[in-house]
């Protein structure tokens, strides 16, 4: 894979970054692997296996691509796309099973939302390890003997994410757009992508100046009003829109073109863009729970009698909630504000200590979330 | 039948799943597990792969076939385990979690007939080529394997049309789903290869649905 290549296939999938694009399942060979060749394992998301294939560059290893019906790893585990029976899967039909002398497996964390390290264990004989959340750690993850430093456990939304999240909103609206006004108005052509482009930009590239001000929990332990339900960062998007507008004038201004109807007109318009991309804003970081579904805004509950210490929850969680106490065998929930609902911590526990507990009191078991997952997502269309 | 990649609308609402499915296929794969059904006989050992909501599996299991159904959605087979019990046929089916990977604990030999409707299409190339070598395995000699999915034409130009309508089907999907099913490729010669001998072969006008009967020969048939 030359550079070039690399960069066209990220700048197309990143434009189309909302929709899964699979890719070529089964065994990779990494440079040339031996019998005691580590081997990882991912999703057949085609953008996350040429990142993959990238970070992996240079070692001697075994990268087993799972059937994820092309989703990424974290979305794909959560909607159910990417399961136990993926990697069960994967690592009985590739032949691995012949090319190694060990059986343990590397998966990214972020599958332990959806698939289950002791039922593959118990269905395959494969130990599952929870590798590190970005595959550019999988290098000092292996010279370190499998072992994760915190920092390669939690989820970062930094600039380049910021980007890629913008254009995923951009790109498809630009388009419909563009082939619209092309025909009804080619006048607006510009104007319109310059709105579609920038507001998303101005949304995301500007998110580390207002989230320190975000607080994801006062909005879901509140009472909802349609305004919260409209505006998931609450204010934020109607100061950025502001800001907007502010530039909207200034533009006028300098090019003397001020009028009124010019005003209202990209008013209206970039109005509407802000709040198309506010319907879910948190959903499109990887850092707060979606506010799509308010009656699905969960708490994680410990079950401190059940508790052994065990320590998976640490492991598997992208927002570092969780401290394990390995003295007194327990595990605490300090950082409990920041969870994401990923439910991957309750999947895993091996003592089922760990449960959601909904805002009406209604406790959703390990044994629910394993078996339907999070995927609501056949739920949400009949309900709807 | 391009119309198949609307099941996986469908698959999101289990409960809807049957309906929905005879409506957008024009009861045309009833008919189709209808026939693949005129090969079960009474005291048969049937498995059906990728059972879903159990179409071919109530079929069976109706003909007085001793039934085990596999699927990898808990959904699916929540709504098959409703419509057996509905239909007083409980007793004779077994459910599992599981999926075609998973056929290695099976014993050899054990099944009279191996089905499967709609599921190799879900597959990955690994899976079908690993699948059919151990439905042969768990086959008895003599034994059936009967399938019906969606499949890619041989045909160019009907590959081009049929690409059309399920471009524009597999969107609708996809937006409604975010996820569809791809047709598989030459897989009356990936069943010969396995090892099968292929009896009967039906495809639509389209030629993008097989249904396939073929048999594992006995064992002195084999060279």
């Amino acid at each position: 894979m030359n550079a070039l290549s690399y960069a066209f296939f990220n700048a197309v999938e990143t434009g189309l970054r909302g929709f899964p694009i699979p890719c070529r399942t089964g065994l990779v060979s990494i440079g040339s692997p031996d019998r005691d060749a580590p081997v990882f394992l991912t999703c057949n998301y085609h953008l996350t296996v040429l990142r993959v294939k990238k970070a992996l560059q240079g070692m001697n290893c075994y990268l087993l691509v799972a059937n994820s019906k092309g989703y990424n790893v974290w979305c794909g585990a959560a909607g159910g796309h990417f399961s136990t029976h993926s990697v069960v899967s994967a690592l009985t039909t590739s032949g691995i099973q012949d090319r190694v002398d060990h059986r343990r497996v590397v998966l990214p964390q972020l599958a332990a939302t959806g698939v289950e390290g002791r039922e593959i264990d118990r269905r395959t004989g494969w130990t599952a390890l929870w590798g590190p959340v970005y595959a550019k750690d999988i290098p000092p993850y292996t010279a370190n003997a499998f072992s994760k430093t915190r920092e390669m456990r939690k989820v970062r939304f930094p600039l380049g994410q910021r980007l890629e999240m913008a254009v995923m909103w951009a790109f498809p609206f630009s388009l419909i757009a563009s082939l619209l006004t092309f025909f009804l108005w080619p006048d607006f052509l510009l104007p319109v992508n310059l709105l579609l482009w920038g507001v998303p930009l101005l949304t995301f590239l500007s998110f580390p100046l207002y989230s320190r001000g975000l607080n994801p929990q006062a909005k879901r332990m509140e009472r909802f009003s349609a305004y919260t339900v409209i505006f998931d960062f609450s204010k934020i998007p109607l100061i950025l829109w502001a800001v907007f507008l502010v530039g909207l004038v200034t533009f006028g201004l300098v090019a003397n073109h001020a009028t009124w109807e010019f005003m209202l007109r990209w008013g209206f318009a970039s109005l509407l863009v802000i709040l198309i991309i506010s319907i879910d804003l948190m959903g499109s970081t990887p850092l707060y729970k979606s506010g799509l579904h308010e009656d699905r805004m969960l708490k994680v509950q410990l079950d401190v009698g059940k508790c052994k210490g065990a320590g998976f929850c640490e492991q598997v969680c992208p927002r570092d909630c969780y401290e394990v106490d390995r003295q007194r065998h327990t595990a605490r929930i300090p950082r409990a504000d920041l969870c994401v609902q990923c439910g991957a911590c309750i999947v895993q526990c091996p003592f089922d200590a760990l449960q959601f507990v909904s805002p009406g009191g209604e406790i959703l078991t390990p044994e629910t979330i394993r078996k339907y997952k999070l995927n609501m997502i056949g739920k949400r269309l009949v309900r709807v | 039948m391009s119309t198949y990649v609307l099941m996986k609308i469908l698959e999101s609402a289990p409960g809807k799943y049957d309906t929905g499915i005879r409506i957008i296929t024009l009861g045309k794969l009833d008919k189709a597990y209808d026939r693949l059904a005129g090969y079960i006989s009474s005291g048969d050992h049937v498995l059906d792969i990728g059972c879903g909501t159990g179409a071919l599996t109530l079929r069976a299991a109706r003909k007085g076939a001793r039934v085990t159904g596999i699927d990898i959605n808990p959904e699916m087979l929540d709504t098959a385990r409703k419509r057996l019990s509905e239909a007083g046929l409980q007793d004779r089916v077994e459910l599992r979690e599981m999926g075609i990977a998973e056929l290695g604990g099976e014993p050899s030999e054990s099944y009279d007939v191996v089905m499967s409707g709609l599921c190799f299409s879900e597959l990955t190339p690994d899976e079908v080529r690993f699948g059919l070598h151990e439905i042969h395995r768990i086959l008895k000699p003599g034994g059936r394997l009967l399938l019906a999915d969606e499949i890619v034409s041989r045909s160019p130009w009907k590959r081009i049309l049929n690409g059309i309508a399920r471009f524009f089907l597999s969107t609708i999907t996809i937006l409604m789903t975010q996820t569809t099913t791809r047709a598989v490729k030459d897989l009356p010669e990936k069943v010969r290869e396995a090892g099968f001998h292929i009896k009967d072969m039906r495809t639509g006008r389209m030629d993008n649905f097989l249904e396939l009967a073929a048999v594992k020969p006995a064992r002195e048939d084999e060279s």
